[in-house]
């Protein structure tokens, strides 16, 4: 059984960071939220989804590019994965300030019944999953290959191959912008401030509504973002392919303690390692339960996650 | 506008005792006869009517009545309440296929089942509050489903098939006239409602609201708050355990692919459809929602987009779901002047 | 001599590096009004919430009796005898008035979840009883006119006075009030002083938190001072006015005169 793991183990590892560096992405659409809404953006599994289909029908559509057709120049290629991630993240943007503006904005400050936001936007990611799925035919999509899968070097007996690297690297340089700008830029701030006490925020002249759209529009690019690089390394999209990475990369978050950036960070690399270790292990049928039963114990025992703040206070 | 449900209030209470159990008889006389109206305007084009009766309509209004209690009065957003509805199916489907026990043995027993469910579930969580209790109530769900899935002893992917009718008292199930099975159900549902009502305008009623409204302050004034959100869930799941028997037995073949999040989310936009909290409200809410999709076929395909949309759109528009609001105050008119109001 | 049923001993309570309250010592006697003051952030309602079980002390206790209800549950703690009510008002706003007092009792009440299910003779009976308590206590507010009516929906005088109704249902001994004359004119204050006094009459103990100062002189029998996070006086209304600690604290500090 651990035969897989050890004869694969730098291989697996090499997998598992790029994977985790798409969980950390998409966890920034959850931990960003959460810390200045305090509550659970439920449709950013669907707001991925939306960046996945983006990158496939730039590249298929727009670029016409095919697993059989002559695959372009490194120039055009340049051309081609930056078009894709632009649409990507701004596809996801724009997909997350709408479902602020529709699912949360007007019910988040209904203190009486503090699961209405929570029902509006489970609400909203069914009715996106469900028109993509109705548009697509619940079929997988398949996507042409993009980045091109070549081995640039090998580690120990492992393939370092281009698209994983590509992510690896990519997605470190945006979480390293949005760890710069949440702490240096102005907006940043607010939204720092927003998070830690809304109404000193609003006393000292931030704007509530501003800094909420524009946290959920940039957890909506990096989300995007995690959409093309998946496309990248798994090459298929299907209309409820967010569920369950949307679950993974939530988990994520709350493992580094929800609302802290660093920690869906450290979170995110180490589900995404955990979870191809123990695929390699235990197979992968029982992949979701075993993400829930993680959820499930960090709530339990260590809600705070390992290095964040407390998930819900009373406050009397 | 003529208020229906204030006009029906009204009446209700005007009338004494032999006009209240005679409204109550005559309602239930129609409704009862209602599979007899299967060649009226009514009719569905694809399944028969008198099976569409049963399910989904029947099965969704008993459902919705339970996870009511959960969501609509207690105010937990339970996100899995399939689960509940899977073990009552499957201990149907395990004891009626390989024990000699009937239908009408094995319903306490998958309620049970289903009871016991509720209690592994609530002890741990109910602690969480509102979105974390959501996402753990969903995995719940999934997990439910994805063990069953994965266990080959009670018949993996494809499910257990040759489940037993329950014993007819002079008549029998049949499966191309489901008149007895809509009459079951009708017994089923009636008995909820009774038992719901009582427990709404006594101690566990109050206690739910005020733990939706402000657990804190509830709690603050000596409501038992883990008590009784323990007792919501285990009182919905019951209910929900009781639906899964009957779907069981009525089915013939149950299988994972027949309890899965989309079901959970069914019920949940019964609930918010009729108004949380609010029982005939649920009951026009999932009677509306469980007959539409097979009146007008083009909604069949639609079905969980037409939910989703009703769960955005109630929530922001009309939380208080489809019915009038109740004119619960009585005017201040005794006192005196009319001062501030 | 009363005796003292409330005792608060060396209370200490941290959160993160912010000493909320140091070393508070205070005792409550029976049948009296005792009231809590000191400046805004001073630490009032932390008292509260350590005495009924919202927060735990990060030392000291809290003594009932003889009986340390720190760490307690905080249902348990309002079955002991302690209620209160909050700064800002929270009622069970879709719960009419009868409804949210008739909350408060059913802490009194043994009939649950079966009792109420079967509809047993007993729970019946309690039902009952439960509204003709609620009745009696919102007509001793003066209140009962508004029984049916949503909490919601009531004028904010009606509203701080039912959540001391609410409050008295549970048959405490002893009474939080936090704030309870807030945005009240002085007319609504003076009956509010009024009914204050009736409650204690009546048997109650009282811990007040309140920052009008006619109020609480007109009818505290003692009162405590607050200030950041410590006790600085604790005596007669009139020896704690003329207080020059507590006048530094209130107006602060007076700059060096010219």
């Amino acid at each position: 059984m651990f035969d897989a793991l050890f004869d694969q183990f730098w291989s697996l590892t090499f997998s598992g960071i790029a994977l985790g560096f798409i969980y950390v992405l998409i966890a920034m659409g959850y931990t960003m939220v959460y810390g200045v809404l305090r509550m659970i953006n439920f449709a950013n599994s669907e707001i991925f989804m939306v960046g996945a289909f983006a990158t496939v029908m730039v590249s298929k559509y727009v670029f016409k590019l095919s697993n059989d057709a002559i695959p372009p120049s490194s120039f055009k290629l340049f051309f081609v994965i930056l078009c894709c991630l632009l649409a990507s993240m701004l596809a996801s943007a724009l997909l997350a300030f709408l479902v602020e503006l529709v699912a949360y904005r007007h019910l988040r400050n209904r203190t009486t019944n503090r699961i209405a936001p929570l029902i509006s936007a489970i609400g909203i990611g069914i009715v996106i999953s469900e028109i993509v799925r109705i548009l697509t035919g619940a079929r997988t999509q398949f996507s042409p290959n993009i980045i091109p899968k070549k081995a640039l070097a090998t580690f120990q007996g492992a393939e370092i191959r281009l698209d994983n690297t590509i992510t690896i690297i990519a997605g470190l340089i945006l979480f390293i912008i949005l760890d710069r700008f949440i702490k240096y830029s102005r907006l940043g701030k607010g939204i720092r401030a927003v998070s830690m006490d809304e109404d000193s925020a609003k006393l000292m002249g931030v704007n509530l509504n501003r800094v909420i759209s524009l946290t959920f529009i940039i957890g909506g690019l990096m989300t995007g973002a995690a959409g093309f690089f998946y496309v990248n390394v798994y090459e298929n999209v299907k209309f409820n392919m967010g569920f369950s990475l949307g679950l993974a990369a939530f988990t994520a978050a709350v493992i580094g303690g929800i609302g802290n950036i660093r920690g869906a960070f450290f979170g995110g690399i180490s589900l995404g390692l955990v979870e191809i270790y123990a695929s390699a292990i235990i197979g992968t049928q029982w992949k979701p339960v075993t993400v829930f039963i993680i959820l499930i114990l960090i709530l339990l025992f260590k809600p705070n996650g390992i290095f964040g703040e407390a998930v819900q206070k009373t406050r009397v | 506008m003529i208020n229906l449900r204030d006009k029906g209030a009204e009446f209700w209470e005007r009338s004494n005792r032999p006009v209240r159990v005679l409204t109550v008889f005559a309602i239930l006389a129609v409704v009862a006869a209602l599979p007899y109206a299967g060649n009226t305007f009514l009719q569905t084009p694809v399944a028969a009517f008198d099976a569409v009766l049963v399910y989904p309509m029947g099965m969704f209004i008993l459902m919705a009545l339970g996870l009511n209690v959960v969501v609509g009065k207690s105010g937990m957003l339970d996100l899995g309440y399939v689960a509940f509805f899977a073990v009552g199916a499957y201990t149907m489907a395990i004891l009626g296929t390989r024990t000699g026990l009937n239908t009408w043995e094995i319903m306490p027993i998958g309620i049970a089942a289903a009871m016991f469910a509720g209690v592994l579930l609530a002890i741990p969580t109910l602690r969480l509050r509102g979105d974390y209790l959501a996402i753990v109530t969903l995995g719940f769900g999934e997990i439910v489903r994805v063990t069953a899935l994965n266990s080959e002893g009670i018949g993996g992917a494809l499910g257990i098939a040759g489940i037993p009718f329950p014993p007819g008292l002079g008549f029998e199930y049949q499966l191309l006239d489901q008149k007895f099975f809509y009459w079951t159900i009708l017994v089923m549902i009636v008995l909820v409602i009774w038992v719901i009502r009582r427990l709404t305008v006594r101690r566990p009623g109050r206690a739910w609201e005020s733990i939706r409204q402000d657990e804190d302050a509830a709690e603050l004034m000596g409501v038992s708050t883990y008590k009784y959100k323990i007792w919501a869930f285990v009182f919905g799941a019951a209910i929900g355990g009781g639906a899964g028997v009957f779907y069981a037995s009525r089915s013939m073949v149950i299988a994972p692919d027949n309890f899965t999040l989309n079901t959970s989310i069914l019920i949940l936009a019964c609930v918010v459809f009729g108004g949380m909290g609010n029982i005939w409200g649920v009951i026009v809410g999932a009677t509306i929602l469980g007959y539409l999709p097979d009146r007008f076929r083009f909604l069949s395909d639609a079905r969980l987009l037409l939910f989703g949309l009703v769960l955005v759109v109630f929530m922001n528009l009309r939380p208080e779901g489809i019915l009038p609001r109740k004119k619960r105050e009585k005017a201040i008119v005794k006192k005196g002047s009319g001062a501030s109001i | 001599m009363s005796k003292t049923i409330l005792n608060l001993k060396d209370l200490t309570i941290k959160f993160g590096g912010v000493t909320a309250l140091n070393n508070v010592n205070l005792e409550l006697k029976e049948g009296e009004i005792l009231a809590l003051i000191g400046p805004n952030g001073a630490g009032k309602t932390t008292v509260f919430n350590l005495i009924t079980g919202v927060y735990k002390p990060t030392s000291g206790n809290v003594f009932l009796g003889d009986v340390a209800i720190d760490g307690k549950k905080r249902h348990h703690i309002t079955k002991l005898g302690i209620a209160r009510t909050f700064q800002n008002i929270r009622l069970f706003g879709d719960m009419t008035t009868l409804e949210n007092v008739i909350t408060g009792t059913d802490v009194r009440n043994k009939v649950g979840l079966i009792g109420s299910m079967f509809g047993t003779p007993r729970s019946r009976r309690e039902e009952k009883a439960s509204v003709v308590k609620a009745h009696e206590i919102l007509k001793f507010i003066g209140i009962d006119e508004y029984a049916d009516r949503l909490a919601k929906n009531l004028p904010y005088g009606v509203q701080r006075r039912l959540e001391i109704a609410r409050a008295l249902g549970t048959e405490p001994k002893i009474l939080l009030l936090d704030e309870p004359a807030a945005g009240f004119n002085p007319q609504e204050k003076v009956e509010l002083a009024a009914t204050i006094k009736k409650i204690r009459d009546a048997g109650y103990t009282i811990l007040l938190i309140e920052h009008d100062m006619s109020l609480i002189m007109g009818i505290s029998d003692r009162v405590a001072v607050l200030d950041f996070g410590q006790k600085i006086a604790d005596d007669l209304p009139s020896v704690v006015q003329n207080n020059p600690q507590v006048i530094a604290a209130y107006l602060g500090v007076p700059e060096d005169a010219s």
